[in-house]
């Protein structure tokens, strides 16, 4: 049952040395160095935070399971990685019933509800992160907190990008660290050990090099043509996070080598599109959710011309 | 019909012409006598809706007199106004022949989901008397929290005299500032936009 | 007995939202709060009763070539009425529903059940489904209503619930919030007919 649940049909994916939970648990190391980040730089609360959401995400998925009378397929891990992609996607003030909500959303709603596991037509984590962003904005928004005693509040980098006050903008090497500050949610403030856990993922054949470099590529590109600094916006907000370990979900990406491709393009134009010309700082979510969805169509568009195509044997192999 | 098109039935066509112009013309009649029932009440109820907002705004007043449409007109060009449809109407408040106000409907623009109506009522000394949004589309517990009383009430006697800003803090007293509602300032800043509007709407007539 | 039979297939067994599935533009649109849904739902129960009505008294004069044109001029008129009555007399709903009042003609169901039934079925038989299609619609924007504003607003029917230390969630009166309530709710229906 759970190795069944994970391929898709007439994939290229299929790689069989790999089962859901040993590909999940690969997932899990690589988001351990951001997760060492955030412990160091946040404190206990923000490892508290991302443990609430994985032991309700797990919860949810056993509950919901095992009153459809399904097999429960906790061991597999999955529910694991959603609730700490979650967690990684809070504020560090979010109270804890937040992080519950938007695990039963996440597990409850947005995986379970359209068939569970392989299913889902968006990433959980990120589905349940625009809930909670429209549900409680003010819980939600852009400003982090310095984890002194003081409640003091800064805005993040993207906010500031936004409102044109360059001033009191971090460093890049500190935006790439994430060490010296705080400067957003909690897994997404070093770019460098996110860097090190794709980089990870990758080496392990778990996820595609295609998606995370046409993304970067497309926010670094566009920035340069709007005359913005490349690395800022690829060091701030979620994008790193975004580009190796939401944008990469099986079930909610295409296929095709070339629909992925046009997949990360889009998430790449959509986030630079929202920062720069939008009503939110940060665009890099809704990017994905608004690819994820269209992700059946790109597959329907690219499939056939792939059909027959030399390299899908290299794909396979890869 | 569809086998011989070159042959219209006339005889049929005008038979169905007359039953839908009966059916049509009856159902017309009976509009016509629901809106000669209603629309009296309607215009009343139109009317007493806005005279009540214009009180709430300028409680003192008890009459009001509009100021006519061509001289909103030279307002608009005098404001400097760049959209006239931002300087909806204006009212002058009476207490029996004394002039103790004025009420101005704005429309800014600026408003997260496009305009947003703010009506606000100036006493004759300059003073901010009260602000009421008629009509907006912002989102609903953010910028919908401008119609509550807690950011409404925070105009209530600023000075018409200077630019009202917006700040992020409480402001200082005495700064002439309101405090934006957290999570919606573009709101905050559209509803000041339709105050200061009528500031100075306010500035011109009183001369 | 028959009229019951008529007009009971519309409460739950052709409930005209979680069975049908037919006008979803006022259901997604006007359920931000209860009080919202039941008034849309009885100002489509009065348009629909009327046509009903109407369409079934006239359904020998009316030729079926033009069958589509007479309905449409008949319910649009009713609704005209409707709105203008609302406007005159109901100032406080007519502001909450406003816009959606005019599009009641556009309403799938009225239109489907003046061609579905009352054009070929007696006066007092239309009547009675025109009353069940109509209550069902209410009912069911009701609950919609209801399970949203409870969730969005921490009230129902205006009266606040929880009082003033919950915080509502937001998006349930936002337009996703509408989806969300309405699959759940058709889902919960379809698995409790599966069981059953």
């Amino acid at each position: 049952m759970n190795n069944l649940n994970l391929t898709v049909s007439s994939s290229p994916h299929i790689r069989a040395k790999h089962s859901t939970a040993s590909i999940m648990q690969h997932v899990l190391i690589a988001l351990l160095p951001a997760l060492a980040v955030a412990g160091y730089v946040f404190g206990v609360w923000a490892l508290a935070l991302v443990a609430i959401c994985v032991v309700s995400c797990v919860a949810t998925e056993a509950v919901i399971q095992r009153l459809c009378k399904k097999t429960v397929t906790i061991n597999d891990w999955s529910a694991v990685v959603t609730g700490v992609l979650l967690g990684f996607n809070l504020p560090i003030n979010a109270p804890w019933w937040l992080a519950v909500i938007g695990s039963v959303f996440a597990i409850g709603i947005v995986k379970q509800c359209f068939g569970g596991l392989g299913q889902n037509f968006m990433n959980p984590a990120l589905a349940a992160r625009a809930f909670l962003l429209a549900s409680w904005p003010t819980h939600m928004t852009s400003t982090a907190y310095i984890p002194t005693y003081d409640t003091v509040t800064s805005a993040t980098p993207l906010a500031l990008l936004k409102t044109g006050d360059l001033g009191s903008m971090p460093s890049t090497l500190d935006l790439f660290t994430g060490l010296n500050g705080v400067y957003g949610c909690i897994g997404e403030i070093s770019a460098l050990a996110l860097l090190i856990g794709g980089l990870y993922l990758i080496f392990k054949g778990i996820i595609s090099w295609r998606i995370p470099t046409v993304y970067l590529l497309t926010i670094a590109v566009f920035a340069l043509l709007v005359g913005q600094d490349p690395l800022v916006h690829l060091f701030s907000g979620g994008v790193m996070l975004g580009a190796f370990f939401m944008a990469t979900d099986y079930a909610s990406s295409p296929v095709t080598a070339k629909g992925q491709i046009i997949f990360a393009l889009g998430c790449g134009l959509i986030t630079m599109i929202i920062r720069i010309y939008g009503g939110y700082p940060e665009g890099c979510s809704y990017s994905i959710l608004l690819m994820n969805v269209a992700a059946p169509l790109i597959d329907r568009f690219t499939k056939a011309k792939i059909y027959g195509d030399v390299k899908k044997k290299k794909e396979v192999q890869a | 019909m569809e086998k011989r098109k070159t042959q219209i039935d006339w005889k049929n066509v005008f038979k169905l012409g007359f039953i839908l112009f009966v059916i049509s013309a009856v159902a017309a009649c009976c509009l016509a006598f629901t809106n000669y029932v209603t629309a009296g009440t309607i215009e009343k109820m139109d009317q007493e809706t806005n005279k009540a907002a214009r009180q709430e705004v300028l409680s003192e007043a008890t009459d009001f007199e509009e100021i006519p449409a061509a001289e909103l007109v030279k307002i608009r060009t005098e404001i400097g106004l760049e959209n006239p449809d931002e300087l909806v109407e204006a009212y002058q408040g009476k207490t029996g022949d004394d002039v103790i106000g004025y009420t101005v409907k704005t429309a800014p623009q600026s408003g997260y989901s496009g305009e947003v109506q703010v009506l606000t009522g100036i006493s004759k000394e300059g003073l901010v008397q009260g602000v009421t949004i008629l009509k907006h589309n912002e989102t609903p517990g953010l910028g919908a929290l401008a119609t509550e009383p807690a950011f409404k009430d925070q105009y209530k006697d600023l000075s018409a005299a200077e630019k009202i800003t917006v700040v992020k803090t409480a402001p200082a007293s005495g700064s002439n500032s309101i405090q934006a509602i957290t999570g919606a300032t573009i709101t905050s800043k559209a509803v000041t936009d339709g105050v200061n509007i009528s500031n100075e709407v306010y500035l011109i007539l009183s001369k | 007995m028959n009229f019951i039979k008529n007009m009971t297939r519309g409460l739950i067994k052709e409930n005209p939202i979680f069975v049908l599935v037919l006008g979803m533009c006022p259901t997604l649109a006007v359920t931000t709060s209860a009080s919202n849904g039941m008034g849309m739902g009885l100002a489509t129960t009065a348009v629909l009763i009327g046509s009903n009505v109407a369409i079934s008294a006239l359904r020998k004069v009316i030729p079926a070539s033009i069958r589509i044109p007479a309905f449409v001029v008949i319910i649009a008129s009713f609704v005209t009425i409707i709105g203008m009555l609302m406007k005159a007399y109901l100032p406080a709903l007519n502001a909450s529903l406003g816009l959606f009042i005019p599009l009641i003609v556009v309403n799938c169901i009225i239109l489907g059940r003046a061609e579905a039934f009352a054009f070929s079925n007696t006066i007092a038989d239309s009547l009675a489904d025109g009353l069940g299609m109509g209550l069902g619609f209410t009912m069911s924007l009701t609950i919609l209503g209801s399970v949203r504003e409870i969730l969005g607003a921490g009230s129902i029917f205006g009266f606040s619930l929880f009082g003033a230390s919950f915080e509502p969630v937001l998006l349930m009166i936002l337009p996703p919030g509408a989806f969300i309530t309405l699959g759940l709710l058709m889902g919960l229906i379809n698995w409790n007919k599966k069981k059953a």
